[in-house]
């Protein structure tokens, strides 16, 4: 026995011990994604389960308080809340991807073009957004409202996307310019790589995982905005149904009191923004784990 | 771009400053009247649709908005150089007259609030600091989080109906109450709950930045060095960790100056506050072109101040920036 | 004499994501009073962390898990931060490795020592502070303290900043002294500088060190007492002479042999073959055992215990127990036979078949300059010239800052130089007209690898994209098939299969993207290969295997070679001729043994003496030639 132990065998490949098998789903925010698919969904659709029309005004039932009939009472024009919260979700939601999607878009050009461009382009296009910066963002959108006309969906998500690539851009400048002279775009530019191939190959995927976070926190502002501008009249009429729309309907019923005018919707965008923070605030955390997003959906 | 001369480099400055405040108002002055809609309806009111073309043309005569727009403006400059700001369409009064009136309103809510701000928040970041990986970090951040994920109208409507319509305990609307604008202790009532809403709105972003920047000076190499010399976390934060921080904290801070007061309009909006916010609001909705020139031209005036002192503020202060050697390299070859 | 600090058993694991990672296992030791105990090791075999741990400087998530630490006798495994402030006033003190980041950027390096001697010392006054910040500052060789009192840390090169660093480690007097890696960041001449200071401190003060390095020559050097670790244990350990004289332990042999000082005449640098295990779930027997040639069978079952060698040296392997078979291994380090005098036949058989008289590559007059601000030009390389043959491997060595990466970029074409031409194959490649009408072929026949493998590929391409770059670029078809195919072959070649075709960088080891970066490069069979810095940031035992793969290609390829490196045995072991480099300037070139054997400038001959052999006796017997310079 002793003698078998003491023989000389030398390597002997060991079998690679796996590491402890951590539950896939452990770090990863579930309960905001669940949540706010549960959002989503329902607001695509809502016409499966909601009781009452969204927009049949029905004044003999005006204010009245939430009940077995209207879970989240009616407001003074007699429309079922619970409905219009589910209803209005959908152009409130829609309205912060495309608004987020159109800034983004411009903030990509804007930023890799300044930081592509030789010093004094890039410092002239850094001025240019300063001065942007500086005009008072309610003038330029009440004036770019005023071009456009009534204020419609549309109008207002072009609105809003164009007053907020500014804070992206100045981030995928600054990313641009490390890229641009990280050792593996001069490896590239020596082997004779040209610039769309470095555009596309090298810096686009680069840079996309250091703003994901803030696209997804665009989402979350443009919301917001859509919200407050309803509110202050400069947005949606009360006649289309989204959050803010239904929130503008607030300030007069609090003579009334009918507390879950303000209450409800409130909270209901509320949740939803939470949940977008969550997700996003997880996706900055992951920023170090680059390819986070592509193993995000493998288990290994 | 340090330069051994001050006075240059100052100059420099100042130079910028009023070339970028003279851009802002040509393209103000531009792009309000380029914008559709009618300019004569904040002077006259409904009265426009009953006017006759040669009643439409006496008055915009008398306003000043028949001739063409690099005309206006010229007149326009000729007499903001002496002072003449015009006359508000809406309040048919002078301009400045009319900013008079609220501007120290929104100067006592704006201007306190991003005091108590600039107080408060890295105090809050260095509590979490203190605190970290316990669960008083942990509350704080989750409090903050939802705090800062809720509109500010919104904010402001639940606080009245709290605070306002059901407990009365302060008023809902107004800076002062009728005929008593003296009266500080009122002003102060009327100003708690919008400056709260200002406060808790911003407050929470600018101090999980500086929880951020503190934690990662945290992490840096001295802070292990002095530890090992024998100093307590505690002074480590203070002595040394908050000195580096408080180069770039300054100049945020001085580029959110104008960012939280200018931001006040939903507040006074829905408070019912007569500051400038709303005067912004409206004069830009309803076209009163002389009052939002002044205006736009105050608050990027104050915008880009505020940009040219954080960058003073990065350049000379900061001595890791002050000093560091930015080898300016003789032409990248574009191969 | 009583031990001053007496580590029993001691286990340190760290929370991780997926799972506890055992840093440090089952370890003991005992330091005594004055004495230099040097911890040797490659990265991540625990040593780092064994210093943080008895100083409690460990992270959030790292936790002693048995074992205690006895301090005059005092048990302190259990202190919580409040007491170990206390201690680490009066008993210990730390150096760290890298000084640029160990200093606070915003306060000036006097205040710094003085706050370091105050609270050792809370109610001294102003006067008598600032005496003992000047003592201090003198002590550890900074000239002009009373001038540079008031300067900041990035006035002050590396070599001046680490002084100050153990200017505030010796305010207050310290017991023990933990140096962790201090001169691996720094040049060779300032190490051997350091390394003098610090034994001077041992000698004066009486401190007792304990010197953590994976560096043998530093050691070599340094050390009275060796322990060596790997994957978290201690596997040998004794006097200097034990250890590198009459080392018993497999791992100990291994790390010896691969150290380019010790290569045959022309042979391939020993390797040890695969890689440190993962510490997550560490292996039940010896952890070495998987690459160990002398493996047995019981070290694949049960961990070895301590075996005494003699008083002073005991060794943790199964070959020292009396039923063991005798081995006589044949990578013992052969000290009594080497000697640096022997002459190098290899380079004159080189001579006669690869190296042409063909210049491929003619450096003339070459001069870079930078600008610093208004008045400050620096210049990174100062009329240098020098040819490269075919086939010819040529190093350029010098210390860091004397331009070899600004040399090596502006022949990549990435920098226009400001004055000289270059000539490649007779092309003008400074010359704008000339390097557009040769385009294509400039870009494939030339190649360069970058030291730093983590920053010189892509995170976001796989493998198998990374190599296929280049012939994407260029347009050129897949010699075999797809692109897929021509990575595979590649990889192939340089010594990886083709399961790692769908890996991020992000999931290999440094060695691995290094060998990445090396298939890249050879896809496009070039003619010169330029390679700054390639193995420094690696370990020994995997930069041995680098180099080997380097010998080996440029003997199968035939390329030319351009090789930048600061570690003059790598480069005496791989290159043909040598050129050195000071502050931008050529100072001398010369065929390697020549360089090494007779140098002619002085700085040559400084640089070589600092260089830290490892063998203790040499060490002493040597005498150092000190270059001045400015600091």
């Amino acid at each position: 026995m002793s003698d078998n132990r003491f023989t000389l065998v030398g390597m002997r490949p060991v079998d690679k011990q796996s590491p402890q098998n951590t539950k896939w789903y452990k770090g990863k925010p579930i309960f905001s994604i669940v949540l706010f698919l549960i959002i989503v969904l329902g607001c695509l659709f809502c016409e499966l389960f909601i009781p009452q029309d969204p927009t049949y005004m029905d004044l003999y039932n005006a204010n009245i308080a939430p009940c077995k009939k209207f879970w989240f009472g009616t407001d003074t024009m007699g429309r079922d809340i619970f409905s219009m919260v589910w209803y209005g979700g959908r152009i409130s939601l829609f309205i912060g991807f495309f608004a987020t999607a159109i800034s983004t878009s411009i903030a990509i050009c804007y930023g890799a073009a300044s930081g592509l461009a030789p010093k004094w382009l890039d410092a002239i296009m850094m001025r240019f957004t300063e001065i942007f910066l500086s005009i008072p963002e309610l003038l330029l959108v009440v004036l770019i409202q005023a071009v456009l006309g009534d204020a419609n969906v549309i109008s207002i998500t072009f609105v809003i996307g164009i007053t907020s690539w500014v804070a992206v851009a100045k981030v995928v400048r600054t990313e641009v310019l490390q890229i641009r002279n990280s050792e593996y775009v001069i490896a590239a530019r020596c082997m004779g790589a040209g610039f769309f191939h470095i555009l596309n190959k090298h810096l686009i995927p680069n840079f996309m995982s250091s703003i994901m976070f803030m696209v997804v926190m665009n989402i979350r502002t443009a919301i917001v905005y859509e919200s407050t501008l309803s509110f202050m009249g400069i947005g949606l009429s009360t006649e289309i149904i989204s959050w803010g729309s239904l929130l503008s309907l607030s300030e007069k019923s609090l003579l009334s009191g009918s507390w879950w005018i303000i209450l409800i919707p409130g909270i209901f965008l509320i949740t939803s923004l939470l949940c977008i923070t969550d997700i996003g605030n997880y996706l900055r955390d992951r920023k170090k784990d680059i390819n986070g997003i592509k193993r995000l959906f493998c288990r290994k | 771009m340090i330069n051994k001369n001050p006075y240059l480099y100052y100059s420099r400055k100042i130079l910028i400053f009023i070339l970028s405040v003279f851009l802002l108002s040509i393209a103000v002055f531009y792009v309000a009247r380029l914008a559709p809609g009618d300019a004569l309806f904040s002077y006259y009111g409904s009265r426009v649709e009953k006017m006759s073309p040669k009643e439409r043309e006496r008055a915009e005569k008398k306003l000043g908005l028949d001739a063409p727009i690099h005309i206006q403006y010229i007149r326009w400059l000729e007499n903001a150089a002496h002072g003449n700001f015009g006359i508000s369409f809406k309040y048919k009064t002078d301009v400045l007259e009319v900013i008079k009136e609220r501007l120290p309103n929104t100067l006592l809510l704006g201007g306190i609030g991003f005091l108590f701000i600039f107080i408060l928040s890295p105090m809050l970041g260095i509590l979490c600091i203190l605190h970290n990986g316990k669960w008083l970090d942990k509350l704080i951040c989750k409090v903050g989080t939802i705090i800062s994920c809720i509109p500010e109208f919104w904010m402001s409507l639940v606080l009245i109906l709290i605070f306002a319509i059901n407990l009365k305990w302060f008023p809902s609307s107004g800076a002062y109450f009728i005929g008593r604008e003296g009266d500080i202790w009122g002003r102060i009532l009327h100003l708690i709950l919008p400056m709260t809403v200002v406060i808790a709105s911003h407050l929470w972003y600018y101090a999980y930045m500086v929880r951020n920047r503190l934690l990662r000076e945290i992490g840096t190499g001295y802070v292990l060095l002095e530890k090992s010399v024998g100093f307590s976390k505690r002074s480590i934060i203070f002595k040394h960790c908050l000195r580096n921080v408080l180069p770039s904290y300054l100049s945020i801070m001085a580029i959110s100056l104008p960012h939280i007061m200018g931001g006040t309009y939903i507040v006074e909006t829905v408070f019912s506050y007569p500051g400038i916010g709303t005067l912004s609001y409206e004069s830009a909705r309803y076209k009163d072109y002389n009052l939002l020139m002044v205006l736009c031209i105050m608050s990027g005036t104050v915008v880009i101040l505020c940009n040219i002192i954080a960058q003073i503020i990065d350049e000379r202060i900061d001595p890791r920036i002050r000093e560091s050697e930015t080898a300016r390299i003789m032409e990248v070859s574009d191969v | 004499m009583q031990a001053i600090l007496e580590i029993k058993n001691l286990s340190v694991s760290f929370n991780t994501a997926q799972g506890e990672l055992q840093a440090v296992r089952d370890v003991s030791f005992s330091l005594n009073k004055g004495e230099v105990f040097a911890i040797v090791g490659e990265s991540g075999c625990g040593k780092s962390v064994l210093c943080k741990t008895i100083m409690k400087l460990l992270p959030d998530n790292g936790f002693i898990k048995g074992g205690s630490i006895l301090v005059n006798g005092t048990d302190i495994t259990n202190y919580c931060q409040k007491d170990m402030e206390c201690l680490r006033r009066k008993v210990f003190s730390m150096v760290l490795q890298d000084p640029m980041t160990s200093l606070d950027p915003s306060v000036c390096i006097g205040k710094q020592i003085a706050e370091a001697v105050k609270i050792c010392n809370p109610k001294m006054k102003h006067n008598a502070i600032y005496n003992r910040v000047i003592e201090l500052m003198t002590l550890v060789g900074i000239t002009n303290p009373e001038y540079r009192y008031k300067l900041y840390p990035h006035n002050f090169s590396g070599g001046m900043l680490q002084r100050t660093v153990i200017a505030m480690a010796l305010a207050s007097e310290p017991k023990i002294l933990f140096a962790d890696e201090p001169t691996t960041s720094l040049d060779v001449t300032i190490q051997s500088q350091i390394l003098n200071l610090l034994k001077d401190i041992q000698k004066k003060f009486q401190t007792a060190i304990v010197f953590v390095s994976h560096d043998l020559g530093v050691i070599a050097r340094v050390a009275d007492r060796i322990a060596v670790m790997y994957a978290g244990k201690i596997v040998e350990i004794g006097t200097s002479e034990d250890i590198f004289y009459n080392s018993r332990h497999p791992y100990t042999w291994g790390l010896m042999r691969s150290l380019p000082y010790f290569a045959k005449n022309g042979e391939e640098l020993y390797t040890i073959p695969g890689m440190p295990p993962v510490l997550i779930n560490p292996p039940i027997g010896d952890a070495f055992a998987c690459r160990n040639k002398y493996a047995l069978n019981i070290d694949y079952e049960e961990m070895p215990p301590m075996f005494k060698v003699s008083d002073t040296h005991y060794a943790a392997t199964w070959l020292l127990d009396k039923r063991a078979p005798k081995i006589c291994p044949d990578i013992f380090p052969p000290f009594v036979l080497h000697s640096c005098t022997v002459p190098d036949t290899r380079q004159d058989e080189k001579n006669s078949c690869n190296i042409s008289t063909d210049t491929l590559l003619d450096v003339q007059h070459l001069s870079q300059y930078f600008k610093l601000g208004k008045n400050n030009v620096v210049k990174a390389a100062d009329d240098l010239s020098f040819q490269i043959r075919r086939g010819e491997i040529f190093g350029l060595v010098g210390e860091s800052g004397s331009g070899k990466s600004t040399v090596a970029r502006c022949i990549m074409n990435i920098y226009k130089p400001f004055l000289g031409q270059i000539l490649y194959k007779g092309i003008n490649i400074c010359d704008r007209k000339q390097f557009f009408k040769n385009r294509k072929m400039l870009q494939s026949s030339r190649q360069m690898i970058f030291q730093d493998s983590a920053s010189s590929l892509d995170k976001h391409m796989t493998v198998a994209d990374i190599i296929a770059e280049p012939m994407k670029i260029c347009n050129i078809k897949p010699k075999r098939g797809s692109f897929r195919n021509e990575a595979e072959f590649q990889l192939y070649y340089v010594g990886m299969d083709k399961s790692y075709l769908d890996k991020y960088p992000d999931e290999l080891s440094g060695g691995m993207r290094q060998r990445v970066a090396i298939a890249r490069a050879l896809s496009m069979e070039p003619e010169l290969l330029v390679a700054d810095e390639p193995v420094a940031s690696l370990d020994v035992s995997l930069q041995s295997q680098i180099i080997n793969l380097f010998k080996h290609l440029q003997s199968e390829h035939g390329f030319s070679f351009l090789f930048i490196a600061h570690d003059l045995s790598v480069v005496r072991y791989l290159c043909d001729r040598v050129g050195v480099m000071y502050k931008g300037k050529l100072v001398e070139v010369a065929p390697v043994n020549e360089l090494f054997e007779n140098p002619l400038h002085p700085y040559t001959k400084a640089l070589l003496s600092s260089v830290p052999i490892p063998d203790p006796q040499r060490e002493m017997e040597k005498t150092m030639l000190e270059w001045r310079e400015n600091d």
